[in-house]
């Protein structure tokens, strides 16, 4: 117990430490966009005195550290704020008693979009590296598997734009098996659904599977030169069973590893991935609000994603500290 | 330098291949401007949107643009924008590393702390916001993609430096009254250069992939830039109809990345470094 209070606490503190600091820069990189809240909700003709009140109701005259400390505490509280861009016209008139949108009814449906598209990924990517990593591995000396791993290499390489632009040129405008755009807010079926999250899915598990079959291949030979899988091999025991019980519980750990180090790794790739296919998620969202300065929304959803990468770096730290012998005992 | 050379004249053929690949690349980067048929900015070299033909190899884009001209050029702004970052990086996160590896005490401890916390900032998401912040000038892309790439070779520096600082001609060289400088320069900093030429080769791959998603999403070059990423995003519209024009920039960002990867592979072997390292961007 006290080993595992040593190896979690520490880290769990980095991480939370980790999420302040970076609340902090995107509090600080968003207050840095040209103009501020006010001049952008009352536009160009705006004037001085509507402007002064207008940042008064928004509470922009206090001191940054204020704002910072209150808006993080709402973040926490779940209170969001209210979109600047979504308001209708007619409402931000009087600048009393404005009616806009909040926040979270413009992030939550775009992040359960997300999760359902990572979900997806993940489903096919979990089975297809574990399979691909082992046998790869384990038929290394193979003419089709030196191949198979020479294209694994090459498939880590490729960058996730470009597998999704190829993808997008072969199934949805030559073959026109799924549609180029992936609108699922529309989608009218669970198969129409399912048709336009093929292609943007299997984007994103061709560029983590590559990755995770690459480091499968690696711990799996290291396993399979080991001492107690020779012992085991010397003993009379079958090649099914040498692999099943012997090779594959050790090599499951780092392969956990790197699942979890892939998650990170998403938040940066569903972003690319959600503009090429027009996808209404998280990371689509993030960019088109970066774009209309959408303040309040630009922190919540690179609040999210942060959070994210952070506790998938912090799975990944711990599970390689709970399969390193020396840290458990030492 | 003889054995490393033997080594990588026996390195597998995907290796030879990809090492002529990216030869290639450089070879387009240095002298593409001085043969490349039309000028990348110029509108109507052509009809908008004619197939590729002889006349413009990958065809043109929605304003006339030859494709194949404005490939070639965007050679060297890719390039070029990848070594500066890599390179600010390798600089930057190899220096501090030695430094630090040598110092050994609590200036080391307390600096490595902070860099365990940076990095667990997501890199894509704070270069976003910063970008649009600062503005997206190269000097500031450069320098951000630089600051992420540079926290990453420093661990790695410093890791490979720790082992060179315990050694006892490093002791000697100290003991001899030498300056840290000249023990930095002299006994640490050849005995890790290898692992610095490999940061080097990896990270520029790296800074390619990153610059190129930077720009494809709005946030890199500028149009009517012949960047890569910025091109593959101005022609995903015309995807449908034109498909060359997406095509023709993805293919050459697809084979200079590949073939980076997979020579990075084949020096980090041939130097004796080992392969297979933790995607850490």
């Amino acid at each position: 117990m006290r080993y595992v209070l040593r190896l979690v606490l520490p880290r769990v503190l980095l991480a939370i430490i980790t999420l302040v600091v970076v609340s902090a820069t995107i509090f600080w990189a968003v207050e840095l966009l040209p103009g501020d809240a006010a001049t952008r909700l009352l536009g160009q003709g705006a004037t001085a005195e509507r402007v002064t009140a207008m940042r008064e109701v928004l509470k922009l005259d206090q001191p940054p550290l204020q704002r910072y400390v209150g808006w993080l505490s709402g973040f926490v509280r779940g209170d969001w704020g209210e979109s600047l861009v979504s308001a209708l016209p007619s409402s931000i008139a009087s600048a009393g008693g404005r009616q806009s949108r909040p926040v979270a009814d413009l992030v939550l449906p775009r992040l359960s979009n997300t999760m359902i598209l990572a979900a997806a990924a993940l489903i096919l990517y979990v089975p297809l590296s574990l399979i691909l990593g082992l046998v790869t591995a384990i038929y290394r000396d193979r003419k089709l598997v030196s191949w198979l791993s020479a294209l694994v290499l090459v498939g880590t390489a490729i960058p996730e734009f470009v597998i999704g632009i190829v993808l997008l040129l072969v199934f949805s405008v030559t073959l026109q098996w799924f549609p180029p755009l992936s609108l699922i807010d529309d989608a009218q079926s669970f198969t129409q659904l399912l048709s336009m999250l093929v292609l943007p899915a299997v984007t994103l598990t061709l560029a983590m599977t590559a990755y995770a079959v690459r480091m499968m291949q690696t711990s799996v030979m290291a396993v399979m030169e080991s001492d107690y899988v020779r012992l085991a091999t010397l003993k009379g025991l079958s090649r099914r069973r040498v692999i099943w019980r012997h090779v594959l519980p050790n090599a499951i750990g780092p392969a956990l590893r790197v699942t979890v180090l892939n998650l990170a790794w998403l938040i940066g790739g569903v972003v690319l991935v959600e503009v090429i296919f027009s996808f209404p998620g998280l990371g689509r969202q993030l960019i088109d609000s970066i774009k209309l300065l959408d303040t309040p929304v630009i922190e919540a959803i690179a609040m999210i994603l942060a959070a994210v990468y952070i506790i998938a770096n912090l799975g990944a730290d711990l599970i390689a500290g709970f399969l390193n012998p020396r840290l458990r005992t030492g | 330098m003889r054995r490393s050379w033997e080594t990588i004249r026996d390195l597998p053929a995907p290796y030879l291949l990809a090492t002529a690949v990216l030869a290639i690349h450089l070879l387009v980067a240095l002298t593409g401007p001085l043969w490349a048929p039309f000028d990348p900015v110029k509108l109507s070299a052509g009809p908008p949107f004619t197939s590729p033909s002889p006349d413009h190899l990958f065809g043109t884009d929605n304003f006339g643009r030859d494709v194949f001209s404005r490939v070639v050029h965007g050679e060297r702004v890719v390039l070029l924008l990848a070594f500066s970052a890599s390179g600010l990086a390798v600089l930057v996160g190899a220096s501090l590393g030695v430094i630090l590896a040598y110092l050994r005490n609590w200036v080391d401890e307390s600096a490595m702390r902070v860099v365990d916390l940076l990095l667990t900032i997501p890199p894509l998401i704070l270069s976003l916001l910063l970008l649009s912040a600062l503005g997206s000038g190269y000097v500031i892309m450069i320098s951000t993609v630089a600051f992420f790439f540079a926290l990453r070779v420093l661990t790695v520096i410093r890791a490979a430096a720790l082992n060179v600082v315990t050694e006892d001609f490093v002791t000697a060289a100290r003991l001899r009254g030498e300056s840290a400088w000249s023990v930095a320069r002299r006994e640490v900093l050849p005995n890790v250069m290898s692992t610095v030429l490999v940061e080097f080769s990896l990270r520029t791959g790296y800074a390619v992939l990153f610059i190129g998603g930077l720009s494809f999403l709005g946030f890199g070059a500028a149009p009517p830039t012949p960047e890569w990423g910025l091109m593959i995003s101005e022609a995903r519209p015309y995807v449908t109809n034109a498909p060359w024009i997406v095509l023709a920039p993805s293919l050459a960002l697809a084979s200079l990345v590949v073939s980076l990867s997979l020579f990075t592979e084949a020096i980090s072997e041939a130097l004796g470094l080992g392969s297979s390292r933790v995607r850490d961007v």
